[in-house]
């Protein structure tokens, strides 16, 4: 029983990043990557059919860790206590500029989605043990690498190609990224930081040779792993989950009941977006 | 101001931000799904224009409530640790269904909702909307649920100096739950009915040209307005008999602030109550139109439910110190151990960012609504949906 609410916090949250980092990834880069504002509507186009479902991830995330793993939840949250407001203050501007965008809103926009990324970065760095600047400055190019594919495969004709080439350009800094933070992850034991820096080189050569071929669904899907491959790292590596924190049974049995009826419904209307905004083959 | 001050505080500040968000989503959901609903049925195409100028006008307001959400429940982690240490296996469990069967349901069908416009059959994107509907409702259950739990704690017991749940359904059949969680429904329907009330009058007062959108429009809020506050109010009182057996020093201690908010609270609850009902009469015949008075006590009124509603929450609230959970957790040691210099920090933050946001969210709630339906009929539901 124990066992499926890590299970589900775990996929909550990976959710949360692979798709949400998109979000943060075309948010950091809008002003650079559109040129003028009839290029940012189709880039903001292409990635706001996504957003309300996107960021739900994470809500529905710290809502299983508060139900599931209430003695985690406090402690987890008030221990980093700046770096979850600096993060929170960024989430709630981002998500009210995405909404109300007018060209006036961009630097917010932009600001915000930046310093999304580079708290997500810094509170991982902490979990895992590495330098702070490293991850403040590498979690932000994985969202970015991550935005930009999702536009190669979403967009057309030049804003395609752009990014295609923003990809490439994007994918060796990533690559340095995972190679610094593996050699610096203190926490992490030997064997396992191994094998996630080596998954998220071979995710890094997926997307590359993928954008390069044109196979843009498939490159999605290495960068989208890319993104979640931290929280992974922290699930694996960090025994941050024991029985002590996490609810009594009768509550994981009530929560576990309303999960099973719910989440095939969540999932069925998640695929549903993207089903609906699927691109024309 | 100490650490406990500024974490009661901030918790105060932004609750009562996303508290008028939330009114607002919950009350033009319900119209906005009604309206569509008629437009569906109707070869009258006035009603698919309410529907886009009502429906831009809630989407453009959720935005600030989903944003403001999010602080909410990141919250009682941040500055709360020890009500989640204690209670969190009993109080945790109503959230996380909110956040799983509501927020999460409820966001997506709203994305499907605003993109799926001209895109989807009708009956889909009707079946959406009230979809979306009943999930902001089902958040608002679950919410007070955990609410009715801190002000009277039930299906727990105490075990090794913390709670466990014994009863999960005993959450649902709370008598602080029941009727307080039937009072705020209403009070969200009343805030929807005197904001389309009010929107309404504005533009009959500027001689608009649309006085057959308007008109029903008016009607609509008026009714609305009329048939939630007999159930507002009736709720409300109900509510005094289980606040006295249960909560007894809410009465007897009542304070300056709490107090006040207490009398807002019913006096305009009564005033909306009485006055709805006499409006009700002078729609016959635009009497209410032309009369124009009546025009101006809609627009100044706009505000009034919302400040009964704050009102209403700091009774609630602040009646139940120094309690957290009634009888069991004191505020004092439910706050986590941080810096009050981290609390100033984070208060001043959430405060600014939310009180900018609300200000430049608001301004663009006047400006779609000053534009009328001549704006919303071509131009996209959403901010988020730009013109290609």
């Amino acid at each position: 029983m124990e066992k499926v609410w890590v299970v589900l916090l775990t996929v909550l949250t990976c959710g949360y990043f692979a798709l949400a980092g998109f979000d943060y990834g075309v948010g950091v880069l809008l002003r650079a990557f559109a040129r003028d504002e009839r290029e940012r509507r189709l880039v903001l186009r292409a990635m706001t059919p996504f957003f309300l479902g996107n960021e739900v991830w994470l809500v529905a995330a710290v809502g299983v860790l508060f139900g599931a793993f209430p003695r985690l939840e406090g402690e987890l949250l008030s221990s980093q206590h700046t770096a979850f407001t600096v993060l929170l203050v960024a989430l709630v501007a981002f998500t009210a500029a995405v909404q109300l965008r007018s060209p006036a809103w961009d630097p917010v926009l932009v600001g915000a989605a930046l310093l999304v990324a580079v708290a997500w970065g810094v509170l991982l760095g902490r979990v895992l043990g590495g330098p702070a600047w490293l991850w403040a400055a590498g979690l932000p190019a994985l969202f970015a690498l991550h935005g930009v594919v999702f536009l190669a495969w979403r967009l057309r004709g030049d804003l395609r190609a752009r990014a295609a080439r923003w990809a490439l350009a994007l994918a060796p800094a990533a690559a340095v990224f995972t190679v610094a933070a593996a050699l610096t992850a203190g926490a992490v034991p030997e064997p396992a930081y191994g094998l996630a820096a080596a998954v998220a080189l071979a995710l890094l050569g997926g997307a590359w040779l993928a954008v390069r071929a044109g196979r843009w669904r498939a490159a999605f899907g290495c960068t989208a792993a890319l993104c979640a491959l931290p929280v992974v790292a922290v699930f694996g590596a960090r025994d941050v989950v024991t029985t002590s924190v996490m609810a009594d049974l009768p509550t994981l049995r009530a929560l576990g009941w309303v999960a099973l009826a719910v989440l095939p419904l969540v999932l069925l209307f998640q695929w549903t977006t993207w089903w609906a905004h699927r691109v024309p083959r | 101001m100490d650490a406990l001050g500024l974490a009661r505080l901030q918790f105060a500040v932004t609750t009562s931000f996303h508290f008028l968000f939330v009114l607002v989503t919950l009350g033009l959901v319900t119209l906005v799904a009604v309206t569509q609903t008629r437009a569906a049925f109707s070869a009258d195409p006035v009603h698919g224009r309410m529907t886009r100028f009502w429906g831009r006008l809630y989407v453009v307001n959720y935005a600030l409530g989903i944003a403001t959400g999010i602080v909410m429940e990141f919250q009682f982690g941040l500055n709360w640790s020890g009500l989640s240490t204690f209670a969190g296996d009993v109080f945790g469990a109503p959230l996380a269904v909110e956040t799983l069967v509501a927020f999460f349901l409820e966001s997506t069908f709203l994305g499907l909702w605003i993109f799926g416009w001209d895109r989807l059959g009708r009956w889909v994107h009707l079946a959406l909307i009230w979809l979306v509907a009943l999930t902001a409702y089902a958040s608002a259950l679950w919410i007070m649920a955990a609410n009715g739990f801190l002000q009277h704690p039930v299906g727990h017991e105490l075990r090794d100096g913390v709670l466990r749940m014994t009863d999960f359904s005993a959450l649902l059949t709370n008598p602080t739950f029941v009727t307080a969680f039937g009072h705020v429904c209403f009070a969200a329907l009343t805030v929807g009915g005197v904001f389309l009330t009010g929107v309404s009058a504005y533009h009959f007062l500027r001689r608009t040209d649309e006085v057959d959108f308007f008109r029903r429009s008016l009607r609509l809020g008026v009714v609305t307005t009329a048939l939630a506050t007999p159930a507002l109010v009736g709720l409300g009182f109900a509510q005094i008999p289980i606040v006295e057996e249960h909560q007894p020093d809410k009465f007897d201690a009542v304070g300056a602030v709490d107090g006040a908010g207490l009398g807002f609270m019913i006096q305009i609850g009564l005033v909306l109550l009485l006055v709805s009902w006499v409006t009700v009469p002078l729609l016959a015949r635009d009497l209410v139109v032309r009369l124009r008075f009546p025009l101006h006590l809609m627009v100044a009124g706009i505000p009034l439910p919302f400040v009964a509603a704050i009102g209403g929450w700091l009774f609630r609230e602040i009646g139940r110190q120094p309690w957290l959970v009634q009888g069991l957790l004191t505020t004092e040691d439910a706050l986590s151990h941080v810096d009050r210099g981290q609390l100033l920090v984070s208060f001043i933050g959430f405060t600014a960012v939310f009180a900018a946001l609300a200000v430049a969210d608001w301004a663009l709630i006047a400006r779609y609504a000053r534009r009328g339906p001549a704006s919303s009929d071509v131009e996209p539901v959403s901010p988020m949906v730009p013109a290609l």
